[in-house]
């Protein structure tokens, strides 16, 4: 590909997002709207017996009160299991369940409606431990439910797991927990939606996937397909928390019952915390064995996932949590099973990593124990079990793609702030312990095999001879819009603000999956090259006729206009368009990601074949008379292949650490009996700029060869290092490990404490 | 939904007051605004005092520093005044919440908001802090110590307003620590608190201390057996170690989602340790 350098440069929404005049989802006040809420329950399991909308209904300004009767379709959504209610008419499974929906003429008396509304249940028995959930007897969240609880258990073995055990001369063996991460968006959900005169219901809203969304709003509302309209503006923060219906049903409900009046709705942060979906909480048993050498002979795994009160793609995320539970090392004997439980706790759902920080976690901890054991350096030790290309993984695929592991690992043991951490550990001052610690990873790219991870671009020529670029994939503020148009541009040696760019919408016709899975670059990014060079061939061809060349190397595309290389004539582009059909004026460009079919038989849903990989170090400074952990200083190397705008690539790289030290210090989302303790941003503490350090970013640039300009996936690899790199320093400087995650001040101290007591 | 009012002098508050009692008084707005945005419109009218006038500022007359209540914690942050003669409490004001919240919160809504946690008010105990009281029926003034009696509970009466802080200017410490433990480096409420203040002699053994902890009972804690505990001793481990058993046995924390009541009770002594080695400032 031409012009690389045509890729750098800021950021082309940066200039909107700083003045303010983006706007996104909860920024449209259409003509005589109405605001829609929903009545959250507010219990976490019981039987609806009655919804009373009297008193709301009467209130002056309440436009209606809608309940599970008033919508016409199944009023169920979910993307793998279609059970989830868009407003509950039998069984509510946990707090954050909407029972009635009010339209009413101000926001201000929604409120007023809403705390109007009352309902008769007759509580259930509950359950709030994924681990617990899966035992005989324990109360059911899904009666129609073939395995209890049990929403989907997958395993995967290799070798001989039990036997090699016996032949490991160290073996290491832990049971972690994680968190319940909460996304915690700038914007919170949000959108707007009305039905037109020929009856089409738009839904304009802040989400990551808006044509299975639009499937989804069809099939609960009973309206048809053709009749739903989704536009997904710029969105203000997602991390995977929109991949899937928030607002939408709820919208679309209240706009078929308004009379053709617009409505809205926007969540506060208190009802994103409690119906938005958070990262599965986890709890994992590890075994990892190796040989005195250091070779890693044996893992094997036990993965607990609470998925919450539905199943989302809970299911998905535990699978993908299985599929990279032994990181990037070679294993000859692996046995991983994986179990994802219904509970009354709050949903669970996509949250960058999509289970693979989780096991990391897990993994990287067993490794540290393992370099313990033998007395090794920590590093040299995943340095000597580290996958490359042609390896074959714990699935026992071999690595076809780049695979960039080992070089990241050889970058941070050559870096100062690894050579030298012992002379800074033992200049710790008074009351302070130092650690340093190491984290590494991969993670998958794209869908796995058994869902086509395909792409449609579509860029036209318009009459004035600029460009608009028509894009299918959601931009939730990673970047890649701006990243699409710098594309055109390069192919088309267009200066990027002739590129105008579209946000997604249905009435496009351009399925291309949702953005997700590291894959909005590389699927997308690859469909707009197509469409570029087809697009540029036709300027070119249609130029070189019109000046009577049959050759279109005669001529030669420039900013604005055509140059006939023989007689230097220019010609400008609107005359060009003017000469070219409409319907050649926009091209498409499609794409689907390598998948490898045989991997069906070996995992639900089948296996990943692109990887992107990192290693992590983390400084870190314990005060141990409050708990409190410094994060000093820390290095992330990451092979995403080609960096193709190092502005983009870094604040993906920042950003995942920021949110990654969240998760590994501060991040809870406490629920006690299935409703929210943390319920908003106060007591939900998420790092502010003072509690991150300086982060230095390195880039490994292996070659990804089916990518667009070498690049792949970024968008969640990184956040898989901070925990263990972090749980892995505390204990490089403390000598005790802290199993259960957040590592909090009191964790710490506690775990100070307990160390102190078997002295 | 009440009304909202902007009064620009003291007997307007008084009149707004007789005529609504339950009203409330605010300045920044930093707490009341956040704690009952759900539950605001169920309430009375709010008086906004930012621009009462008198309220505001800092001024020093022969012994005491004046600081009126509605001066914003990042104005004095900002005065040199604070900063030469109460290096602690600009230290603790320094801690609260960030910069856009240090713009908006004052002293006084820190002060009558009275919270166990309140970020100021161990430094206002250590420096002996009262507060001048103004009412239609005219003022008064009373130790900080005597003023908040518990969580959210002050001596205001009906109708009565905060209207400034004095505070001695001539301490005679020349030693101070403050530090906060919160569950992050900025925009976090205090979990455990503490402001220390000694006057130090030449080989830093204690001449008189004063030692205040917050979040770690219903209001801050002092003790005066603490503070005679120091009087003539080194700061050394041995000392502190057994100040710091006096403050685990006098706190009486609480558990909450920020932190459990052991949590609070450790480190309440633990942060005594910090002083190890303290010495005289040099002026």
């Amino acid at each position: 590909m031409r012009k690389k350098s045509a890729l750098d440069g800021p950021r082309l929404d940066a200039l909107s997002k700083v003045t303010g005049s983006e706007r996104y989802s909860a920024d449209y006040y259409p003509e005589k709207f109405l605001w829609a809420g929903a009545k959250r329950a507010m219990i976490p399991h019981a039987r609806l017996l009655a919804v009373h909308t009297d008193a709301a209904e009467a209130l002056p300004g309440v436009f209606r009160v809608l309940t599970f009767r008033d919508v016409a379709g199944s009023n169920r959504v979910g993307i793998v299991r279609n059970h989830q209610p868009v407003l509950v008419d039998a069984i509510v499974r946990y707090a954050g369940d909407p029972v009635a929906l009010v339209l009413a003429e101000s926001k201000e008396i929604l409120s007023a409606a809403l705390d109007l509304i009352t309902v008769d249940h007759e509580p259930l028995p509950c359950i709030f431990d994924a681990e617990e959930a899966l035992k005989d007897g324990a109360p059911r969240v899904h009666e129609d439910n073939d395995g209890g609880n049990l929403m989907r258990a997958v395993s995967l073995c290799k070798g001989d797991p039990d036997a090699a055990f016996g032949a490991c001369d160290a073996v290491a063996e832990g049971v972690f927990e994680t968190s319940r991460q909460e996304h915690a968006y700038l914007e919170t959900e949000a959108g707007w939606a009305r039905v037109d005169d020929r009856g089409v219901l738009t839904i304009v809203a802040s989400t990551q996937s808006p044509y299975r969304d639009r499937r989804e709003i069809a099939s609960a509302l009973g309206v048809g397909e053709e009749k739903v309209r989704v536009i997904a503006p710029y969105l203000g923060g997602a991390f995977g928390g929109k991949d899937g219906i928030t607002v939408q049903c709820l919208l679309g409900a209240a706009a078929l019952c308004s009379g053709g009046r617009p409505v809205k709705m926007w969540w506060d942060r208190r009802e994103s915390f409690l119906a938005g979906v958070k990262r599965l909480p986890s709890r994992m048993y590890f075994r990892l064995g190796a040989k005195r050498d250091g070779t890693f002979h044996a893992l094997s795994c036990r993965l607990y996932f609470d998925a919450g009160a539905y199943a989302g793609l809970a299911g998905e995320i535990m699978t993908m949590a299985v599929e990279h539970a032994g990181s990037a090392y070679r294993i000859p004997n692996v046995r991983i099973e994986g179990y994802c439980a219904y509970t009354n706790n709050p949903v669970g759902g996509p949250f960058r990593g999509f289970g693979v920080p989780q096991v990391t976690a897990g993994m990287e901890q067993a490794v540290d124990t393992v370099a313990e054991k033998l007395s090794m350096d920590p590093l040299e030790l995943r340095r000597h079990n580290a996958l490359r290309q042609g390896d074959r993984n714990c699935l026992d695929i071999e690595l076809t793609h780049s695979t960039g592991f080992l070089e990241c690992i050889g970058e941070l043991l050559e870096h100062p702030l690894w050579k030298d951490r012992q002379a800074w550990k033992a200049s710790a001052p008074k009351w302070k312990r130092r650690g340093c610690g190491i984290g590494c990873m991969s993670h998958a790219m794209g869908y796995p095999a058994a869902v086509p991870d395909q792409a449609t671009a579509r860029l036209k020529l318009k009459k004035d001879g600029t460009f608009r670029l028509y894009s299918g994939v959601s931009d939730m503020g990673q970047g890649n819009s701006s990243t699409y148009a710098r594309i055109a541009a390069a192919i088309l040696d267009q200066d990027a603000a002739a590129i105008e760019l579209l946000q997604p919408d249905t009435n496009h016709d351009l399925p291309s999956g949702s953005s997700s899975a590291s894959r909005t670059t590389y699927t997308f990014g690859n469909a707009v090259i197509e469409a570029a060079v087809v697009l540029k061939e036709t300027i070119l061809r249609c130029a070189a006729r019109s000046s009577g060349y049959d050759d279109i190397d005669a001529v030669e595309l420039l900013p604005g206009r055509v140059r006939v290389k023989e007689s230097g004539r220019f010609i400008p582009l609107s005359d060009i368009a003017g000469l070219i059909d409409d319907a050649d004026r926009s091209q498409k460009g499609y794409f689907r990601a390598p998948h490898d079919d045989s991997t069906l038989a070996v995992l639900y849903l089948g296996a990943h074949v692109i990887f992107s990989y990192g290693a992590h170090l983390a400084r870190i400074e314990v005060d141990i008379l409050t708990g409190k952990i410094d994060v000093v200083d820390y290095v992330a190397v990451t092979d995403a292949g080609k960096v193709m705008n190092r502005c983009v690539y870094d604040q993906q790289v920042q950003g995942s650490i920021a949110q990654g030290i969240g998760f590994a210090l501060m991040e809870d989302y406490l629920v006690r009996e299935g409703r929210q303790e943390t319920g908003d941003l106060a007591t939900y503490i998420v790092p502010t700029s003072v509690d991150l350090p300086d982060m230095i970013s390195i880039a490994v640039e292996t070659e990804e060869k089916t990518g667009p300009y070498g690049m792949k996936g970024l968008g969640e690899v990184v956040i898989s290092g901070c925990l263990p790199a972090i749980a892995n320093a505390f204990h490089d400087a403390c000598g005790v490990r802290i199993t259960r995650s957040p590592l909090t001040r009191e964790r710490v101290l506690s775990a100070l404490g307990e160390r102190e007591d078997e002295r | 939904m009440g009304r909202v009012y902007l009064p620009a002098t003291l007997e307007t508050v008084f009149e707004i007051l007789s005529r609504e009692p339950s009203a409330r008084l605010f300045a920044g707005g930093t707490d009341l605004l956040v704690r009952s945005s759900a539950v605001r419109r169920n309430e009375g009218s709010l008086v906004c005092l930012e621009r009462v006038e008198g309220l505001s500022g800092i001024s020093e007359s022969d012994g005491a520093v004046r600081i009126g209540a509605c001066t914003t914690h990042g104005e004095l942050m900002a005065g040199g005044l604070i900063t030469e003669r109460f290096p602690i409490l600009r230290e603790a004001v320094r801690h609260i919440g960030a910069p856009a919240v240090r713009n908006m919160g004052t002293i006084g809504g820190n002060i009558c908001t009275a919270s166990p946690a309140g970020d100021s008010l161990p430094a206002l105990y250590v420096l002996d802090a009262e507060v001048e009281l103004h009412s239609a029926k005219g003022q008064r003034r009373m130790p900080l110590g005597r003023f908040i009696s518990g969580p959210g509970l002050t001596a205001l009466e009906p109708g009565e307003v905060l209207a400034a802080v004095w505070i001695d200017k001539d301490q005679g410490f020349n030693f101070h620590h403050f530090e906060k433990v919160g569950q992050r480096k900025a925009m976090a409420i205090s979990v455990a608190s503490m402001a220390f203040a000694a006057h130090l002699d030449g080989a830093g053994s204690v001449v008189r201390a004063r030692c205040a902890l917050g979040s770690v009972a219903p209001k801050v804690f002092t003790s005066q057996a603490l503070d005679a505990f120091f009087a003539g001793k080194p700061l050394n481990e041995e000392t502190l170690g057994a100040a710091a058993a006096l403050v685990r046995e006098g706190v009486s924390p609480i558990s909450d989602v920020r932190a459990s009541e052991e949590y609070r009770r450790t480190v309440a002594g633990n942060l005594l340790m910090r002083l190890e080695g303290a010495r005289a400032a040099v002026r």
